[in-house]
């Protein structure tokens, strides 16, 4: 039997199964009509999107335990691959770096790599998880994805890296920044953990818990106290499309002021209510600026228990990650997660939950 | 003939409109434009694409086109973009004679 078979077994009896098979036609339908037919089909769901997300949250959990089932290779923890210009369908490009190998010729090659090895190691020495599945899987980048790319992403099986324009990221901008790096990771251990559905309230958290391991990250790299850290993500990579702030693209010290176009608010009284649809300017319901409110909550944490950053803050915010939260959980949720795993981790002390409470309220959320 | 992109979310969550319009590119660049619309069967794609979401960060690309007559928006994201507008989407983005604007999500 197929995985895909398997997983329509698995579907059975449940009613987001017609959804999926109604995707499926009208993405790869033989004829015109068929797909057309389809799509009208679907856009008449009115709960589809929800239904969306969930089918995909469930054939990703699926895959994850597939996979987990699998024996993983430690050899290969780490692996970067040059897509030459090439898009999606080129994926994964050219092997240039193994875990063993010496350094690549290719400056991309090598700062993507080294970006990979830091958050594994970051994962694996302060937080015990074996990569990003916790089962040792390889970690695959990509590196010159597209063509004048502005952008770095998480597939959801390896990341992806353009090289930048000039307008948006400055030309190399994407794999110099070690904190987009563990960002785009990050968003791999989210999928294998809490799934957090990528739309409005669990979307933005899903951002701001890369936001905050690309932070930490980049503290731990540097060896910085999270007094000496910038708390910026993706400082100094910005490019001519910015012309009075090109600080960076989001600060969690101070979200709002990172760059000309910075919108975030770090208080739910600013929420920005962006709807959840198709819609490329609505950004999955505002995940990308929404994410200002619980990044600014993990700093004030940071900053109430002091020394470094990933010694309780985020011990505290990878438990609530890991352990408990969920595919629909919201901002509330996650405040209630981080004060009940400050209280379960610290139990001598009454420091760190105090806070963590302290911080959710401060931005409006509790 | 007029073609925007949009191009949103990403790791900036920034949103990206590349407009061109042939009333403002060379006459060579302004045939090539209605050429390619013409291949690509542009018009007649359908509006939503009806795929799977983009992963985290990953791009949402929404194609307008606009003719006297006619006016089309395509969306997708960035990987199941369909081949045929693939190639008019690169075409734009890179075309002198474009104009881009950049604004939070949201706008413009």
């Amino acid at each position: 039997m197929s995985l895909n078979e398997r997983l329509e077994v698995a579907f059975e009896g449940c009613s987001i199964a017609p959804p999926d098979i109604l995707i499926q036609v009208a993405e790869h339908g033989r004829t015109r009509e068929d797909r057309d037919a389809a799509t009208r089909t679907l856009a008449a769901s009115a709960s589809l999107r929800a239904r969306r997300g969930l089918v995909r949250q469930m054939i990703r959990q699926n895959l994850a335990s597939v996979s987990s089932l699998m024996p993983t290779s430690t050899d290969e923890q780490n692996t970067v691959y040059d897509v030459a210009g090439g898009g999606s369908q080129q994926l994964p490009g050219a092997r240039k770096r193994r875990q063993s190998d010496p350094p690549s010729d290719d400056v991309a090659v090598n700062q993507a790599w080294e970006g990979a090895d830091e958050t594994y190691r970051f994962y694996s020495d302060v937080l015990g998880r074996n990569s990003v599945d916790d089962r040792g899987m390889e970690l695959v980048s990509s590196v010159h994805f597209g063509s004048d790319f502005d952008n770095a992403f998480w597939n959801g099986s390896q990341m992806v890296y353009g090289d930048g324009s000039g307008r948006i990221f400055v030309e190399g901008g994407l794999t110099a920044a070690i904190d987009v790096i563990a960002h785009e990771l990050t968003h791999g251990v989210t999928q294998y953990t809490a799934g957090l559905e990528y739309s409005s309230q669990p979307g933005a958290l899903n951002e701001s818990f890369s936001d905050v391991f690309g932070s930490i990250v980049k503290q731990r790299t540097l060896g910085q106290t999270v007094d000496q850290a910038d708390w910026l993500i993706g400082g100094g990579i910005l490019g001519t499309a910015f012309t009075k702030n090109k600080t960076a693209l989001r600060s969690m010290k101070a979200p709002g002021t990172a760059n000309d176009f910075d919108r975030q608010p770090s208080n739910m009284s600013e929420y920005v209510d962006l709807p959840d649809d198709d819609d490329p300017r609505h950004d999955h319901g505002g995940v990308h600026i929404n994410s200002g409110i619980p990044n600014h909550a993990f700093y004030r944490v940071a900053m109430a228990l002091g020394g470094n950053s990933w010694d309780r803050a985020g011990k505290i915010w990878f438990h609530a990650l890991t352990k408990v939260l969920q595919i629909d959980s919201d901002f509330h949720a996650a405040a209630e997660a981080t004060v009940d795993a400050a209280a379960e981790l610290f139990l001598d002390s009454g420091e760190e939950s105090d806070a963590v409470q302290q911080a959710w309220k401060e931005v409006g959320v509790l | 003939m007029k073609v925007s992109v949009v191009r949103g979310g990403g790791v900036s969550g920034l949103v990206t409109v590349t407009t061109v319009d042939s009333q403002t590119l060379s006459a060579d660049d302004a045939k090539a434009l209605s050429r390619m619309v013409e291949e690509a069967d542009a018009f007649g794609e359908p509006g939503v694409t009806a795929t799977h979401d983009a992963g985290p960060d990953e791009f949402q690309v929404s194609v307008t086109l606009e003719d006297a007559t006619r006016r089309r928006t395509v969306t997708a994201a960035e990987h199941d973009l369909p081949d045929r507008l693939r190639s008019l989407v690169d075409w734009v983005s890179a075309v002198p004679g474009r104009t881009e604007e950049v604004g939070p999500p949201g706008s413009p």
